[in-house]
């Protein structure tokens, strides 16, 4: 393929000496492109050993973090990422995806211009911006009025917390039951139970302090919004006339039209639309920082501070050394590798997607 | 987008013995743009009513407001009235207080380009319609399934493989898919936007044979650009120009003595 200068039939010398001084740049670009990402890998894993001779794969495993005692583990901040995205998907891929839709069928043309260009125009603030914003207006709300406001309705003694319960044991009984097949495990029906009870229960329980692991989630809830609106407005725009109309002509309500057109068809775009707001909420390090709280310990409320993959890097390179900036670097191969296996899992879904809507 | 309704008030606005559709003073427009002027004409049932003209002359626009797809375009407008017998309010479908949704299920439609719900099986895409209109029983679903695609002629092609989706098909096979969904609700009247544009001429020969079945069960209403598809197939033909109604009348006539010297220079392929 790259060698086809020489094969192709330029009748003019000069087009093909063009050609070829074309080609030789691309192939350095898109060379430089790779070097980059090997050389940065190759340069993470090189400051990284230390911790992995040291500490291992329990890396993953060790629930603490104390770098006086030199005791290096990531789980606090492999949960940390992984929840504080979780939360922000879960509450922003609605939105977003409701504002696409209003876009593509509600709103009048000129509005919907207007709008896309503010959801756009959400897309380019700072994220240190959203930070401040989180530190200084929804911390103060969170602790004052929802944290409270949650704590009353899904807090431990609720109905909520002991129907979640209920529900995640019967989730999670099947898997029990299947580990005990293959005698890999001694948890009972009663312990299950009574460990799903404790996390139901934990859910939103402790003082309201504002800043912590759900508001964290609702400011990068906030900043992947725009980013997940745009794609997705994008994705419907894909959606072909005559597959609106087929459903129109059938007789289908405005809803049904929406469903049976829109987001049937564009499912695995929308999908993956949201997967590129998770990539980029597991990512963020700026505004979490500011307010996750950085308490290096897995959390067991969505009220306690918490810490990230990329904000425990953010807070502590400055006066790291030795083991202590080695197992950082980890923590960055590991955040590298979170990225990845997320990514991949999504690139697996959406072409299982693909696959079931067209060939 | 509200069409605009200027339907003057007739006291007797019943459909006349016999008619399928009839259109009273039907015009279109896109923005200020007048695309179909002034339509008046009447289809017989059973009949198969062809709409003939050069690109351009409203054709498409003017069968499109008769199931009201035409107004979900952005700025498009509608005035005047289109009678189907039964479609509520004495009858007219642009009456205040019709729904359009009930009137589409009346008047069904086969677009130019074959399209099939990409997320859908075969099976699905046929039973879409029916399931809109809430039927969910699954033996129901299974024969009407069945009748209609017998009834498009894509039965046995396809009876192997309801699950595969409906775009993994040809783009004749599609089509007849389309024409399929289309028939599962039962509609009295079928639209057909130039059906067989897309398409090569074996899948053509197919689908018009399927329209001459077609005409014991349905009215049909097919927009063409091709004279001799239309001299086929139709027993009724109508020629479009500049948004106006030059002609209308048996096929045979407006193909062997047209009255008017456009009709003539456009089906002797003068222009168009």
């Amino acid at each position: 393929m790259n060698r086809s200068p020489k094969g192709s039939t330029n009748l003019s010398g000069r087009a093909n000496i063009g050609d070829r001084v074309f080609y030789a740049g691309l192939r350095a670009v898109s060379w430089t492109t790779i070097l980059l990402f090997v050389g940065m890998l190759i340069f993470i894993a090189d400051l990284s050993w230390i911790a992995i001779k040291e500490t291992g794969w329990k890396f993953w495993t060790i629930d603490d973090w104390n770098p006086p005692m030199e005791i290096f583990g990531a789980a606090p901040f492999i949960v940390g990422t992984l929840a504080s995205s979780a939360i922000a998907v879960m509450i922003s891929a609605p939105i977003s995806i409701g504002t696409a839709l209003f876009l593509r069928e509600i709103a009048p043309r000129k509005l919907a211009g207007i709008v896309a260009f503010l959801v756009e125009l959400l897309a380019a603030i700072p994220s240190v911006v959203y930070g401040l914003w989180g530190v200084f207006v929804l911390a103060p709300v969170m602790r004052d009025h929802i944290q409270p406001f949650l704590a009353t309705w899904f807090g431990p003694e609720t109905y909520f917390a002991a129907a979640l319960a209920h529900v995640l044991t019967g989730i999670a009984y099947p898997f029990l039951l299947l580990a005990d097949a293959f005698g890999m495990t001694s948890v009972t029906l009663v312990s299950l139970s009574a460990k799903m009870m404790m996390f139901s229960q934990g859910l939103f329980n402790g003082p309201p302090l504002g800043l912590g692991l759900l508001t964290s989630g609702l400011v990068l809830a906030i900043m992947i919004t725009p980013t997940v609106t745009a794609l997705s407005r994008e994705v419907l725009l894909t959606v072909p006339d005559s597959v609106r109309e087929a459903a129109l002509g059938l007789g289908a309500t405005r809803w049904e039209m929406i469903r049976l057109a829109l987001l049937k068809t564009g499912r695995a775009g929308l999908i993956g639309a949201v997967i590129l707001g998770l990539g980029r909420a597991i990512g963020e390090t700026m505004a979490v920082t500011m307010v996750i709280g950085n308490r290096n310990a897995i959390p067991s409320s969505l009220f306690e501070p918490a810490q990230t993959m990329a904000s425990v890097i953010a807070n502590e390179y400055n006066e790291a050394d030795g083991l202590h900036l080695s197992s950082l670097a980890f923590v960055g191969l590991s955040l590298f590798i979170v990225s990845l296996i997320v990514n991949l899992l999504a690139r697996t879904l959406v072409r299982y997607l693909e696959r079931g809507s067209r060939a | 987008m509200e069409p605009t309704l200027e339907s003057p008030v007739s006291p007797k606005l019943s459909v006349s013995d016999g008619s399928a559709l009839e259109t009273k003073r039907l015009s279109a427009w896109f923005g200020d743009h007048h695309v179909v002027k002034d339509i008046s004409l009447v289809v017989q049932k059973n009949d198969v009513f062809s709409l003939i003209g050069p690109s351009g002359c409203g054709k498409s626009t003017f069968i499109r407001c008769l199931n009201r797809l035409h107004e979900e375009t952005d700025g498009a407008s509608v005035s005047g009235e289109v009678l189907i017998p039964g479609a509520g309010r004495r009858d007219n479908i642009y009456a205040s207080g019709v729904d359009p949704v009930s009137i589409r299920r009346r008047v069904g439609m086969v677009f130019q380009k074959p399209n099939p719900f990409p997320g859908l099986s075969i099976f699905d895409n046929v039973a879409a319609g029916l399931r809109l209109a809430g039927v969910m029983r699954r033996n129901i679903l299974d024969e009407v399934v069945e009748m209609s695609l017998i009834q498009a002629a894509l039965w046995t092609e396809v009876k192997d493989k309801l699950k595969k989706p409906g775009t993994s098909l040809s783009g004749g096979q599609q089509q007849r898919l389309c024409i399929a969904r289309a028939l599962a609700v039962k509609p009295q009247i079928l639209l057909m936007d130039e059906p067989t544009s897309a398409l090569d001429p074996i899948s053509t020969a197919r689908i018009e044979e399927l329209v001459m079945k077609l005409r014991n069960d349905v009215t049909v209403l097919i927009v063409t650009h091709n004279m001799q598809q239309a001299a086929r197939i139709s027993n009724q033909t109508a020629f479009f120009l500049m948004g106006e109604l030059v002609e209308v009348g048996p096929t045979k006539s407006i193909f062997t003595k047209p009255k008017d010297t456009r009709t003539e220079q456009y089906i002797t392929g003068r222009f168009g």
